[in-house]
């Protein structure tokens, strides 16, 4: 494909982005509307930047690599990545929202009346963020490279230097504005060329997919291995979304508990309807182009098919739709995810070392900044690995620490704060060795098994350590228990008791 | 986040939380989800269950290159969908009139 097309589609998506960010600018003002765009975005509204902030580099260019590597049962991945979604809905949005908090820390300082609490949870959306963040600017740097040959570092260090400028300019806000352009844009960039794909290959004589029997058969790896990693993924990915920081961050910003449920359904539809698009890519990879397999570029499959399938002109034209949609992916992801990082840490900046020496926006702008540069700094470090994969590591940490901590600070009025941090210590710490090992070492057998998608046993383990201290430490039950309950299970029409 | 809560707030809290609305609206959430996520995990866990000991089954053609497991993979994510309109509807039906009315009480107690 033509360097020019490419970037042309890259510079537009980048301006409209900014020009876009500028727009939300002009109307945020107070530092709610930084942080939580003042908690008046509608559920229409909210579920497009909702869809186009989860819809990420994984979603975009990951399933459609999975599929051409594995076969069409890899549809687990994103089943998964839609059913969290259920179980957000189901087990915290109304209530989360109704907690009156702007961050999980926040949640986890009301809910336990705990400041060490709140400091474990901080640390936490760092790190989940962080490890979520740096698959998003592989993907960019890997995109560019794919379209226009240039080094891997150009795509990565021009999506971290966008987010930045966007989240400093303009807050919650205007990236909300940002998100729902950008599902948009994102459905239109599989969508148009998917239809013209799909026209040449009937005009072809709808040839069959050329792979190798296993790729037919669902579960070719039906060892103990196999469906161990499976079990995990799929409790990564169901525990994990609710605790994602910038999944949640998004509750905060419906006008109540029935919007929430309301905008979680929309979000359903939405990402359930985008993940049909990916299958078709790598169903058709199959066909066209299945060397990339062996090239270890599966991912690159969205990005090459319009280019290799029609050619010329067209193929030019649909390859910078692509490239656009594939950057919209990275932009909002990491928008959302600097955002929700950048709030929780600016927060903590503004009420700890910088009190009263910097305003609450501007210590969103300077953690925003900071934030960016430790995930773009392991994305320039590490090696490449198949992107649906390594957001994996971001579920299970979330999975193992947030998860619990939402789900029993919500539903069990048993919670201790020396509970909740035992169980994020615990559990955290557990998926973050695995993590760690897993990208540096890369041991084989079991061992590699266990750390490569450790979800399965460091859940159960944040869980059980939550439990288990609280049990032991009944006295610390929090004294205003009670009325956090009412609170959190009530709608939301007294202002001032929030 | 630590307000100041006079103590008729408190009682008023306090009261609501012993209420036998209170415990009502919590066991009709609880006896619609438990069930409902339970099941969806054993739909959900069955999916990779038969792709696992009856790929016979998954991969029986049933039109062109469409197979039984690219069916049924889609048809969870229609269930998904399906759970989520399921709850929104029982949650305005069942839970949001007992909250409604938790509310009122607070009110009216704490005399706003």
């Amino acid at each position: 494909m033509s360097t020019t097309h490419a970037a042309v589609a890259v510079a537009l998506v980048s301006l409209a982005t900014l020009g876009i960010g500028a727009f939300g600018l002009r109307v945020s003002r107070t530092t709610s509307d930084f942080y939580v765009a003042s908690r008046s975005v509608s559920p229409s509204l909210n579920s497009s930047a909702i869809g186009g902030e989860y819809l990420s580099a994984a979603s975009f260019l990951g399933v459609a690599g999975l599929v051409l590597t594995s076969g069409p049962d890899v549809l687990w991945y994103p089943i998964g990545w839609t059913a969290g979604y259920l179980l957000l809905l189901v087990l915290v949005a109304a209530p989360l929202r109704r907690s009156g908090a702007y961050t999980i820390p926040d949640f986890a300082q009301v809910r336990l009346q705990s400041v060490a609490v709140r400091r474990a949870a901080t640390l936490l959306v760092v790190g989940v963020g962080w490890l979520y963040l740096m698959p998003q600017f592989q993907g960019a740097g890997l995109t560019l490279r794919t379209v226009s040959g240039s080094p891997g570092w150009v795509g990565m260090v021009l999506v971290a230097g966008i987010v930045v400028v966007n989240v400093v300019a303009g807050g919650m806000r205007s990236i909300t504005f940002v998100q729902a352009f950008q599902y948009w844009l994102k459905l239109t960039a599989l969508l148009v060329p998917a239809v013209f794909l799909l026209r040449a290959w009937a005009l072809d004589g709808a040839p069959s997919p050329v792979a190798p029997d296993a790729w037919f058969a669902p579960w070719s790896t039906n060892d103990a291995q196999g469906l161990y990693t499976t079990y995990s993924v799929l409790v990564a990915t169901f525990l994990g979304t609710m605790g994602l920081p910038h999944v949640v961050v998004r509750f905060y910003t419906n006008p109540d508990g029935h919007a929430a449920r309301r905008t979680t359904l929309i979000v359903l539809a939405l990402i359930g309807g985008f993940y049909l698009l990916p299958t078709v890519y790598g169903v058709l990879g199959r066909v066209y182009a299945s060397d990339l397999v062996a090239a270890g570029r599966a991912d690159t499959v969205v990005l090459e098919l319009p280019a290799r399938v029609l050619g010329g002109g067209l193929g030019d034209v649909l390859s910078a739709l692509v490239t656009a949609g594939a950057f919209a992916a990275f932009l909002s992801t990491s928008s959302g995810l600097t955002m929700a990082i950048a709030g929780v840490v600016g927060q903590s900046l503004a009420s700890g070392p910088l009190a009263g020496r910097l305003s609450p926006i501007s210590s969103l702008r300077l953690a925003a900044a900071g934030c960016v540069l430790v995930p773009l700094g392991l994305a320039l470090a590490a090696e490449p690995i198949p992107v649906a994969t390594s957001v994996t590591f971001a579920f299970a940490l979330a999975a193992s620490t947030f998860c619990p901590l939402l789900v029993l600070g919500i539903w069990w009025r048993g919670l201790t704060a020396p509970g909740a941090l035992a169980g994020m210590a615990g559990g955290g710490l557990a998926a973050l060795l695995a993590t760690v090992l897993a990208l540096s070492d890369r041991p084989g057998g079991w061992t590699g098994t266990l750390v490569g998608q450790p979800a399965l046993w460091t859940v159960p383990l944040g869980f059980g350590l939550m439990v288990g201290v609280s049990l032991l430490t009944r006295s610390r039950v929090p004294t205003t228990v009670a009325r956090t309950m009412v609170r959190l299970h009530t709608p939301e029409r007294v202002d001032v008791q929030r | 986040m630590a307000e100041k809560l006079t103590p008729e707030v408190h009682a008023a809290y306090e009261r609501i939380h012993d209420s036998e609305e209170f415990t009502q609206l919590r066991s009709n959430y609880l006896r619609f989800v438990v069930p409902m996520t339970v099941g969806f995990m054993l739909w959900y866990l069955l999916y990779v269950v038969c792709s696992n000991w009856a790929p016979g089954l998954m991969g029986t053609q049933v039109f062109g290159t469409i197979n039984v497991a690219l069916l049924f993979g889609l048809l969870q994510f229609v269930t998904t969908f399906g759970i989520a309109w399921v709850y929104a509807r029982y949650s305005a039906r069942a839970m949001d009139p007992i909250a409604a009315g938790l509310l009122e009480d607070f009110e009216r107690e704490v005399g706003r």
